[in-house]
């Protein structure tokens, strides 16, 4: 049988394209709003009150994109849904065991400081790359 | 879990979509639960057995598929 797993992540019921198009456009203009929140302090382009602001703003979005996840994960069925869990668990998995190995080793000395910033990368490439393992295991 | 799912839905001559439809649900979901690879919920071992206007024992074995 054909691989559809690429297929089946970007399509789905109606529904589910739906809610998924909701999410990428709060998770664009939440990393739109970091990007520039992060320049901001960075450059001083903001006076202290601006950047309280924009990091206000930013949470907000994260919270309205983690709203419209929750969403997605209540009104797809039931097999997407247990692959998307199963890729959460493997995420924050990744994110709180291998982050606090990472911290051990930064006590230690054997890995650079302030390096723990990989740590959310490798957990936001871990949920999409599990999402897309689960398909094509069940597929 | 052993199911006739495959054999109810080519009596009927559906497409995996076309099931997928009437049970709201993915088609990828119609095709794990006929290849043993995944066992419905009960809601929706409910609504197969709507759909098809038989039994859940009529459907599903309990006997293992894998």
């Amino acid at each position: 049988m054909a691989d559809n797993s690429f297929r089946d992540f970007c399509s789905g019921p109606q529904r589910d394209r739906r809610n998924q198009r909701r999410i990428m456009l709060w998770t664009f203009l939440w990393a739109c709003s970091f990007v520039a929140v992060t320049l901001g302090i960075k450059r001083q382009w903001l006076p202290l009150g601006g950047a309280l602001a924009g990091v206000i703003a930013t949470s907000l979005l994260g919270v309205v994109t983690v709203l419209a996840y929750r969403r997605f994960l209540n009104e797809t069925d039931e097999l997407r849904r247990k692959i998307e869990v199963e890729a959460l668990a493997l995420a924050f998995g990744i994110g709180l065991f291998g982050g606090l190995s990472y911290w051990l080793l930064e006590l230690s000395g054997a890995v650079p400081a302030k390096g723990f910033v990989w740590i959310f990368l490798v957990m936001i490439i871990t949920h999409p790359v599990a999402v897309l393992i689960g398909l094509r295991r069940y597929s | 879990m052993k199911n006739r799912l495959k054999v109810l839905r080519a009596e009927r001559d559906w497409s995996q979509a076309d099931l997928a439809h009437r049970l709201e649900v993915s088609r990828q979901t119609v095709n794990a639960i006929e290849t043993g690879k995944y066992d419905p919920s009960l809601p929706l071992a409910f609504r197969i057995s709507r759909v098809f206007a038989q039994s859940i024992e009529e459907i599903f074995d309990p006997e293992e598929s894998r």
